[in-house]
């Protein structure tokens, strides 16, 4: 009893289909900015979460390298010069590039499929499929690769044994591992450096992609780094893992249109619900404008009926967040499936947070833009 | 001590009057445009008084309503609304003021989505009295006869109720002048009349003074004094009552 009456809560209510068509315009933009956000996250997390298995402490890349798949080869002496400073216990050479993927299934169609080889005595990558005794023979065999079981459909069967072509040489599917390759590759192959020279010919073996570099347990990565640096030429860059993962997210963030993509997405989308917010409050208020202005001459200062709009906008906020994030977790869980775990579209909690900061915003803006309407009324009109 | 007596004086005289105008005059609109709309208008309303303002429409009887009712900010002449000058007042100062009027408008103004005692309450919380605020309006709406629909919303409402309701929330917080508007145009002539009565009896009680612009000669009757307003000049004045005392 002891608190005012919620005029804003009561307006809202009081017009059922407009309330239920304001919740529904404030879900679908906060639907629309969590589907671009999560596709900003997944890629950002996809360029960088095989990183992950990479079974390395620092990285040598070229500085021309823009990202791991768009690389520019390094001398292999860099390694091996790297392989003298204190604290490194082991350096492995990385090659990567494309090959074309003959579809063993009708109609066969041929695709870029991404390639990483190393040294199979090297142990490059920390998937368990890769480092028995006998997934290291198979891989020393000519012309036998392992197949990437998240690779999209479209490259055909992943079944070991099976029989196809890459850049025009027979190709035989030795083994399966799970990576998956990001935005930039739909699908990939581990192989050995002896076959990567078979596939990927003329490409020599002392121009190296990636440098890999595991310390002695206990040596200090920064300081490491910085002697790596020193005794380095310029022709190569040294990277944490966190570094390098940082590196291939600010490429594809920035310097391409994938995240001015997405960040216009979310603006679009923030604009939208601007706009239906802001055409709700503006109907509601024009609605009430005898009434706001009867608060008026009965000495209600503006800021009252400024509270009543604002809190309208964040009742609808509120009201239009919840559904919003319920519907977006069922489509993240939805393209999870869809792109069979290669895009993993995953809810954070400092998203959930940051979406609602922008709904809010959102519909603070429309309440601001609609409340000047409700402002302007002179009290002595209602006579 | 001239200026110490006089000024003695007029802090009595405003101690008995509610409202006291003195050559007023008002304008709408600027520079070419500006029409004059109340001419040299000079009127003392004692408390307690119900005054009924007559005149053809276009005579400014509504402007000179809004213009007691702090509504409208004034340049020339002298307002005084319960003994506090309002010409020259800007905007923003004139708002306390309005909250020792009562409204009551042609149409009745409810939210139709508040029931009849939120509606009240409305009014009450401007007092800051809001522990107490769902007694005070469910009283209010009792004395006017609404007991049995006070958590009713507008919609479910006759007319003449909904127009009580209007009446509960300017009368709620006791308000020392009442300023009407055409209340009963909208009512039929039974309601019409119920209204005024009631309006009419509560006044009389609290000591309020109602000033009430109506083309409604049913109800002329209830009035103690009718003014007559005719192109923005002041046209009659007749006191209906001979025992209402005039100070002048």
């Amino acid at each position: 009893m002891g608190r005012r009456v919620s005029v804003a809560w009561m307006n809202l209510l009081h017009e059922r289909t407009r309330l239920l068509v304001a919740i529904a315009g404030v879900a679908f933009a906060v639907l629309l900015i969590f589907m671009n956000l999560g596709f900003l996250g997944a890629l950002t997390a996809t360029t960088t979460n095989f990183y992950e298995q990479f079974n390395a402490d620092l990285f040598l890349s070229s500085p021309e390298t823009l990202e791991v798949s768009t690389t520019t080869a390094f001398p292999r002496e860099r390694l091996y010069q790297a392989e003298g400073i204190p604290g490194v216990s082991r350096v492995m050479p990385l090659y990567s590039g494309y090959v074309l993927w003959r579809n063993p299934d009708p109609p066969h169609t041929s695709r870029a499929m991404f390639v990483w080889a190393y040294n199979p005595d090297d142990p490059v990558f920390l998937m368990p499929e890769l480092e028995t005794p006998s997934a290291r023979r198979i891989l020393q065999q000519p012309n036998v690769v392992f197949y990437d079981l998240r690779s999209r459909p479209d490259f055909g069967s992943s079944e070991i044994g099976t029989v196809t072509e890459a850049a025009r040489r027979q190709v035989t599917i030795g083994g399966n591992y799970s990576l998956g390759g990001g935005f930039a590759a739909d699908g990939t192959l581990i192989m050995s450096d002896q076959n990567f020279v078979r596939y990927l010919s003329p490409r020599p073996l002392d121009l190296v992609d990636t440098g890999l570099i595991q310390l002695t347990p206990g040596a200090n990565p920064e300081r490491v780094v910085r002697a790596l640096e020193q005794a380095l030429p310029a022709d190569v860059d040294v990277y944490t893992k966190a570094g390098i993962m940082l590196r291939d997210q600010t490429y594809w963030i920035s310097s391409t249109s994938i995240g001015f993509i997405f960040g216009l997405g979310v603006l679009v989308s923030f604009v939208v619900g601007i706009v239906i917010v802001y055409q709700i409050l503006y109907t509601d208020i024009r609605d009430h404008l005898p009434e706001y202005a009867t608060m008026k001459a009965m000495g209600y200062r503006n800021r009252y009926l400024f509270q009543i709009v604002l809190q309208e906008a964040l009742l609808l906020a509120a009201m239009g967040y919840v559904p919003g994030l319920i519907v977006s977790l069922g489509l993240y869980e939805l393209t999870l499936n869809a792109t069979a775990g290669s895009l993993p579209v995953q809810m954070n909690l400092s998203r959930v947070g940051f979406v609602l900061v922008l709904t809010i915003l959102m519909c603070s803006v429309s309440g601001l833009i609609s409340v000047r309407k409700a402002l302007s009324t002179d009290p002595a009109e209602v006579f | 001590m001239v200026a110490t007596i006089s000024e003695q004086n007029s802090v009595s005289v405003a101690k008995e009057l509610a409202i006291k105008i003195e050559h007023l005059n008002f304008y709408f609109g600027t520079g070419e445009l500006r029409k004059q709309v109340l001419f040299d208008i000079s009127l003392d309303l004692p408390k307690g008084q119900i005054v009924i303002l007559t005149g053809p429409s276009g005579s400014g009887k509504t402007t000179l309503l809004t213009l007691l009712g702090a509504l409208r900010t004034l340049h020339e002449g002298s307002l005084q609304v319960l003994g506090k000058e309002i010409v020259g007042l800007p905007d923003k100062a004139l708002i306390p003021i309005r909250r020792n009027i009562g409204f009551i408008f042609q149409a009745h103004n409810l939210f139709e989505s508040l029931s009849a005692s939120q509606n009240v309450e409305t009014s009450v919380e401007l007092t800051r009295n809001i522990g107490e605020k769902r007694q005070l309006a469910v009283d209010m709406l009792g004395q006017l006869g609404l007991s049995d629909r006070v958590d009713y919303k507008p919609n479910a409402l006759s007319g003449g109720q909904k127009q009580r309701v209007a009446i509960a929330r300017a009368m709620v917080n006791r308000p020392k002048i009442i300023l009407a508007d055409e209340p009963t145009a909208a009512l039929d002539k039974a309601s019409g009349r119920d209204v005024v009565t009631l309006m009419r009896h509560f006044c009389e009680e609290a000591g309020t003074t109602v000033l009430m612009v109506t083309h409604d000669n049913r109800i002329l009757d209830v009035a103690d004094r009718i003014i007559n307003l005719v192109d923005g000049r002041l046209e009659s004045d007749s006191d209906l009552e001979t025992q209402t005392s005039r100070i002048s």
